[in-house]
C-alpha cells in the first residue's frame, strides 16, 4: 500500500500520416489561412487503413513499459479509454495486456468518457496502486477520431495514444508523483454519438460554455481549492484540447498565464486526440519538467465531466526516443480514401 | 533425394489426345469440358472408350469455385465402363503431375492405357473468389494471410530480378509479347492477336513491377491425352521427373531461381539419357512474363540473369512457347500441364525433330514435373 | 487464406513474438487489388529478412519509396477483418527513413564502434586497443557537454551548450544523441572533421559507444562502414550479466549507489538493444578479462585491415 502512485514510464504514439487544416478549409472553398487562425490548430495527425486504438494503444504501452524499465509481467493492471474502441464488445484492455505479455492475472476493462476515457483509466490505476491492490498498473488513452466530412469536427478530429505506467511513489523509477486527483460530472448532452452511428453529432456552441468552459472552470477551481494550492505555484498546465482556443482562454480565465499552458500545448500539430489529448500533452509535459516541479492536468469529456490531477516531478523528465520517420502529409483526396479504407 | 528403383524397361506412348479450346466457354461446365476433350483424345487415338483401364482427373480449384470435388469419379462415368478414376491437385502442376501420375502407374504392370485428363472451369465466379482459390497454391498462413495474390508472389520474385540483373520493363515486356505473336497461328489459344511490346508496357499494375499483360488470364479448357505401353505410336514418352520446393517464397534462399525446375529437369535428362542440344522445342510454364525467364535460366537454357536473350534474339533451333504459352494461350491451371504435351506432338509433327521438353509448376514452383517427349521416325 | 475465425486467430496471435523484429527488406511488391476482407487500398508486402536470420512475408507500411536493402522496423497493425467484423493483427513493417543506397554513395571507411552498458570495459578496452594498434587504430574524441569529471581520460572534448548546438546547426556533428542523466541533459556526438583526420592519416577510427550514437553513426556513413562491437560483461543469463556490472561498477568507485543503480537500468535496456537490433552489431564479445577482450578486437580489426 503506497500513499500516492508516480508516473514511472510513459510512451506515446501517433500515425505517421498528416493533413493540414488548410487543405481541408480549401476542400471546401474555405479560406485556409483563416480557418486555421481561428480554430488554432495547424495540421492533425491521419492514420492508415490499418491503424486503430488498439494499434496505437499496444505502441505506445510498449514504449511506456521501455521507459519504466520494468517487464511487462510485472503489470496487473490495464485500463484502456477511448470513444473509438474497435469493437463494441470485446476489450480493447484484453487485447493490449496479451499482446504487450503482461501478467495475463492482470486487471482490465475498457473505458468510454469521451475524451476523458484516457484520465479515468489513470484515476483507476492509480487508486487500486493505492489500495494496495496492484504493484504496477497500465493506463492508455487511444483514438482514432472519426468525424462526419464537411463538419466543423473535421478539423480536429485526430488519432493517438498516450500511455502510462504507474506504480508505487516509493520505486526508484518514479518520475511524477500523483499528488491528487478529483472528479466533476453531471449530465449534459454537448456532444454525443449513436450506438449505431459512425459519426458523432454535437450542439455547435453549447459545446462551449456550458459543455467544455462550465465543467473545466469548475474542476480547476475545486482542485486549487482542496489541494490549497494557487495558480501560481503550478509550473505546468494541461487543458484538454479540443482546438487552439479553448484551453488558451479557460487558462486566463484560471488565473494561469501563457508560459504555464505552453509545454503541454500540443494540439496545433497534432489536433484532438480525443481521449489521448491531454494525456499526450502530460507526456510532453513529462520529457522536459524539473524534479519538483508541479503539474496541474484538466481533462474534459463531453456528456459531460472533468477529471483533474495535481502531479508533482520527483526527478528531471525523461526524453522519448525520437521518431524514425519525417510526418507525411496528406491532400484532401488522400485524406479521404485512407478513411475509406478502413474496415 | 527420392531415387526410385530400378524400371521395367516399358515403354510408355502418346497414343492420342484432345483438348477444348481455351478461352471463356460460357455454354461449357466442368463436366462439359472434361467430356469434350475426352471424346477428342479417344477418336484421336482410334480406340475404343473400353480400352481405356483407368481414368485420372487434374483439376485444381473444382471445389472452391463450384463446390465439386470427387472428380476421379465424375469423370469415369461419362465412359460406358466407368473404369477406376482418381484426381489428382498440385496447383498449377496438377496436369503434368497427372501425366506422372499415369506413367508410375503404367510402368507399375497394373494399368495397360490411362487416360489423363485436365481440366478447369474458372468463369462461373468472380474474379476475387478466382483469385483467392488460387492462393491455396501458396502458403495459406505464410503468404495468403499476409493479403498477397498470385501476381504478388511473382511481384516479389519480379522486383528481386529486376534488382539483381537489371533486367528493364522494355525487355519484360518481349516476353508476352512474343508469345502473343506465337499464338496467332494456334486456333486453340484463347488471344489469337498479336499484342507489341508498348502495349505490354503500358498496362495497368497487378503487382509492382507486373502488369496486367504479365499475368496469364483466367481460362476455361480442358485438355486430355492417352497413354499406354500396350499400344504403340510415334510418341513416347521419354522422360517424366517430378521435384518440389518449399511452399512459401520466404522458406527459399533465393526468390529469383527455382530449385524444383533445376532438380525435376536435371533427373529428366538424365532418366532420357539426352541433353539439353537435343532439345527442339520447350513448352514451359510463364504463368507470369518473369517466370519464363527463371524458368529458362533454371532448366539450363540459360546463365542467371540472361533468360531474356531468348527474347532478344530468338534461337532458329530450340522454340520457346510456340503455341504462345499461358499468356497466349490462356492458363485453365490443371489442363496447362497435360495442353503442353498435346504442343509438343504438334510441333514435333510439323518440324520433324526428335526431342521436346515440356515445364509445368505450380504454386511459386513448388512442385515441378518435366517431360521429355520423343518423336521417333 | 486460412478463415478469419476465432481458433485460426488465436493460433496466428503464436507467431506475433517471433515476427516482431527489425529486419531488411529482400524484395518488395504492391499488390494493387487485395483479397476480400483486407483494407480496399494497394497493399505494399515484402519479403523480409529478420534480425534472427529467418525470413517472413509482412505488410511494408507508408507510401515512401522504398529500396532492397532498407531496414524496417515491427509494428502491430490490423490484418484483416472477417465478414462479421472479427479483426485479425499482426506485425507490419516500418521502413527506417533514410535509404543509403550502396551503389550511390562512396565508401568513405570503416569505423570501429564499441558499443556496451556501462562498466562493461569500453573505455578500458579502448585505450588499451590505441597501444596495442596505434598504427592502425585512433581514437575519436566524444565532444560533451557535461562537466569534467576528475576520472575521464582524454576521450572527452568539453564544450558549452551553445558551441555544442553551433556545432549541430553547422552540420559539423556526424551524429549526436542527448542522453539524460539523474540531474542534467547532456550532449555527446562525434565531430566530421575529427572522424575525417583520421582516416586522412590512414588509420581506423574508434568510438566508444551508446546505442543511439551507434545508430545515427551508422545512418550518417552507411552501416557498411561500421565495424560494430558489443561488448557484453560475463554471465549465461541477463541477470548473471547485471549483476557482474553492478559489482563491477561498484569496484570502480568512481559513482553514487544511485547512479550505479541508474546505470544498470540502461544496462538492461542496452541488453535488450543487442537483441533487437542484432543487425547493427558485426560481432559480440564477451569481456571476461581485459586482455582476452582486447585480443579479439585486435583480431577483429587485423583482418580487416588485411583485407
Amino acid at each position: 500500500m503506497s500513499t500516492h502512485s508516480a508516473i514511472i514510464g510513459f510512451g506515446l504514439h501517433l500515425p505517421q500520416n498528416r493533413i493540414r487544416i488548410s487543405e481541408i478549409a480549401e476542400s471546401r472553398q474555405e479560406d485556409g489561412a483563416a480557418v486555421r487562425d481561428s480554430i488554432g490548430v495547424e495540421e492533425k495527425t491521419v492514420p492508415d487503413a490499418d491503424e486503430d486504438a488498439f494499434t496505437l494503444a499496444y505502441e505506445a504501452g510498449k514504449q511506456a513499459i521501455d521507459v519504466a524499465g520494468i517487464k511487462p509481467t510485472e503489470i496487473s493492471a490495464v485500463f484502456v479509454g477511448s470513444e473509438s474502441h474497435p469493437y463494441a464488445v470485446k476489450p480493447t484492455s484484453g487485447m493490449v495486456a496479451d499482446a504487450l505479455n503482461v501478467d495475463p492475472f492482470c486487471h482490465c476493462a475498457d473505458l468510454e468518457f469521451a475524451c476523458k476515457a484516457g484520465t479515468a483509466a489513470m484515476q483507476i490505476v492509480d487508486s487500486m496502486i493505492r489500495a494496495g491492490q496492484v504493484r504496477y498498473g497500465l493506463a492508455i488513452g487511444s483514438d482514432t477520431a472519426q468525424a462526419r466530412p464537411g463538419d466543423a469536427l473535421e478539423y480536429t478530429a485526430a488519432a493517438g495514444a498516450a500511455a502510462f505506467v504507474l506504480g508505487p511513489e516509493q520505486s526508484r523509477a518514479a518520475l511524477c508523483r500523483i499528488d491528487r486527483t478529483i472528479s466533476f460530472t453531471t449530465d449534459t448532452a454537448d456532444f454525443w454519438r449513436a450506438a449505431d452511428s459512425s459519426y458523432p453529432s454535437h450542439g455547435g456552441r453549447f459545446t462551449g460554455e456550458p459543455g467544455y468552459f462550465h465543467h473545466v472552470r469548475t474542476a480547476t477551481q475545486g482542485i486549487l481549492e482542496v489541494a490549497k494550492i494557487s495558480p501560481a505555484e503550478i509550473d505546468h498546465v494541461i487543458f484538454h484540447m479540443p482546438n487552439g482556443k479553448f484551453p488558451s482562454r479557460i487558462a486566463k480565465e484560471c488565473g494561469f498565464t501563457d508560459a504555464q499552458l505552453a509545454t503541454g500545448f500540443i494540439v496545433p500539430r497534432i489536433g484532438n486526440t480525443y481521449s489521448a489529448c491531454s494525456l499526450l500533452g502530460l507526456a510532453h509535459v513529462l520529457q522536459s519538467a524539473k524534479k519538483s516541479e508541479r503539474i496541474l492536468l484538466v481533462s474534459y469529456g463531453s456528456g459531460a465531466g472533468c477529471d483533474a490531477f495535481l502531479l508533482t516531478m520527483l526527478r528531471n523528465g525523461v526524453n522519448l526516443p525520437g521518431v524514425a520517420e519525417l510526418p507525411r502529409y496528406l491532400s484532401y483526396s488522400e485524406y479521404r480514401e485512407r478513411l475509406a479504407a478502413r474496415l | 533425394m527420392y531415387n526410385p528403383p530400378e524400371r521395367m524397361p516399358q515403354d510408355i506412348f502418346l497414343i492420342g489426345a484432345g483438348q477444348t479450346r481455351f478461352c471463356e466457354q460460357w455454354d461449357m461446365s466442368l463436366r462439359d469440358l472434361i467430356e469434350a476433350s475426352v471424346t477428342a483424345a479417344i477418336t484421336d487415338a482410334k480406340l475404343s472408350a473400353i480400352d481405356i483401364d483407368m481414368v485420372i482427373v487434374a483439376n485444381m480449384i473444382g471445389d472452391a469455385v463450384a463446390d465439386q470435388a470427387h472428380l476421379g469419379a465424375l469423370a469415369a462415368s461419362l465412359l460406358p465402363h466407368r473404369p477406376p478414376a482418381l484426381r489428382v491437385e498440385a496447383a498449377c502442376a496438377s496436369g503434368s503431375v497427372a501425366v506422372h501420375t499415369a506413367c508410375s502407374l503404367l510402368r507399375s504392370g497394373d494399368v495397360g492405357t490411362v487416360l489423363v485428363v485436365g481440366a478447369e472451369k474458372m468463369t462461373d465466379v468472380p474474379n476475387e473468389v478466382v483469385s483467392r482459390a488460387l492462393m491455396g497454391a501458396s502458403d495459406a498462413e505464410k503468404d495468403a494471410a499476409a493479403g498477397l495474390t498470385f501476381p504478388g508472389i511473382f511481384g516479389l520474385v519480379a522486383q528481386r530480378y529486376q534488382h539483381d540483373y537489371d533486367l528493364t520493363r522494355e525487355q519484360l515486356s518481349l516476353v508476352s509479347a512474343q508469345h502473343h505473336q506465337h499464338a496467332v497461328t494456334n486456333p486453340n489459344a484463347q488471344f489469337q492477336k498479336a499484342i507489341p511490346a508498348e502495349m505490354i508496357s503500358e498496362s495497368p499494375l497487378v503487382a509492382d513491377p507486373l502488369r496486367l499483360l504479365d499475368c496469364s488470364p483466367i481460362s476455361d479448357g480442358a485438355a486430355a491425352c492417352i497413354l499406354s505401353v500396350k499400344h504403340r505410336s510415334p510418341f513416347r514418352i521419354a522422360a517424366s521427373q517430378l521435384s518440389t520446393d518449399t511452399l512459401s517464397l520466404a522458406d527459399r534462399p533465393t526468390l529469383t531461381s527455382f530449385s524444383a525446375t533445376k532438380e525435376a529437369a536435371q533427373k529428366a535428362f538424365r532418366e532420357a539419357d539426352i541433353t539439353r542440344d537435343d532439345i527442339s522445342h520447350i513448352e514451359l510454364h510463364d504463368c507470369f512474363s518473369i517466370a519464363a525467364l527463371i524458368s529458362l535460366e533454371d532448366l539450363g537454357f540459360a546463365e542467371p540473369g540472361n533468360g531474356i536473350s531468348f527474347y532478344e534474339q530468338p534461337d532458329p533451333n530450340l522454340t520457346i512457347n510456340q503455341s504462345g504459352g499461358l499468356k497466349a494461350c490462356g492458363h485453365p491451371v490443371a489442363a496447362t500441364g497435360v495442353k503442353q504435351l498435346i504442343d509438343l506432338r504438334r510441333e514435333l509433327r510439323a518440324s520433324g525433330e526428335q526431342f521436346g521438353l515440356a515445364h509445368n509448376f505450380g504454386g511459386a514452383g513448388a512442385t515441378c514435373c518435366v517431360h521429355l517427349l520423343e518423336h521417333a521416325a | 487464406m486460412p478463415p478469419n475465425t476465432p481458433a485460426v486467430l488465436a493460433r496466428a496471435k503464436k507467431n506475433r513474438d517471433r515476427r516482431s523484429q527489425a529486419g531488411t527488406i529482400v524484395s518488395y511488391t504492391t499488390v494493387r487489388h487485395p483479397p476480400a476482407g483486407f483494407a480496399p487500398q494497394p497493399r505494399r508486402i515484402a519479403v523480409i529478412a529478420l534480425a534472427d536470420g529467418t525470413q517472413t512475408i509482412g505488410v511494408v507500411t507508408g507510401d515512401e519509396v522504398i529500396a532492397i536493402g532498407q531496414t524496417v522496423l515491427p509494428r502491430l497493425r490490423l490484418n484483416r477483418v472477417s465478414h462479421d467484423g472479427l479483426r485479425g493483427y499482426d506485425i507490419a513493417y516500418e521502413p527506417v527513413a533514410t535509404v543509403r543506397e550502396p551503389l550511390q554513395t562512396p565508401f568513405p571507411g570503416y569505423i570501429l564502434a564499441l558499443t556496451g552498458p556501462s562498466g562493461v570495459g569500453k573505455s578500458s578496452i579502448n585505450l588499451l586497443l590505441a597501444t596495442v594498434l596505434s598504427d592502425q587504430v585512433a581514437p575519436v574524441p566524444i565532444v560533451t557537454t557535461r562537466e569534467p569529471k576528475a576520472h575521464d581520460g582524454t576521450e572527452y572534448r568539453y564544450v558549452t551548450t551553445e558551441e555544442f548546438q553551433s556545432l549541430r546547426e553547422q552540420g559539423q556533428l556526424a551524429t549526436w544523441a542527448d542522453i539524460p542523466s539523474q540531474d542534467e541533459r547532456r550532449l555527446y556526438g562525434y565531430v566530421v572533421s575529427d572522424i575525417e583526420a583520421i582516416w586522412q592519416s590512414g588509420k581506423i577510427p574508434s568510438v566508444v559507444t551508446e546505442m543511439h550514437l551507434l545508430q545515427g553513426l551508422a545512418q550518417h556513413y552507411g552501416r557498411r562502414s561500421i565495424l560494430s562491437c558489443g561488448l557484453l560483461p560475463p554471465g549465461r543469463s541477463r541477470r548473471k550479466m547485471l549483476s557482474t556490472l553492478l559489482h563491477r561498477l561498484r569496484h570502480r568507485g568512481r559513482d553514487t549507489e544511485q547512479s550505479i543503480r541508474d546505470r544498470v537500468r540502461n544496462a538492461e535496456a542496452d541488453l535488450r538493444f543487442f537483441a533487437d537490433r542484432a543487425d547493427l552489431f558485426d560481432h559480440l564479445i564477451v569481456n571476461e578479462h581485459l586482455d582476452g577482450a582486447v585480443e579479439q578486437v585486435k583480431g577483429i580489426v587485423l583482418e580487416l585491415v588485411k583485407a
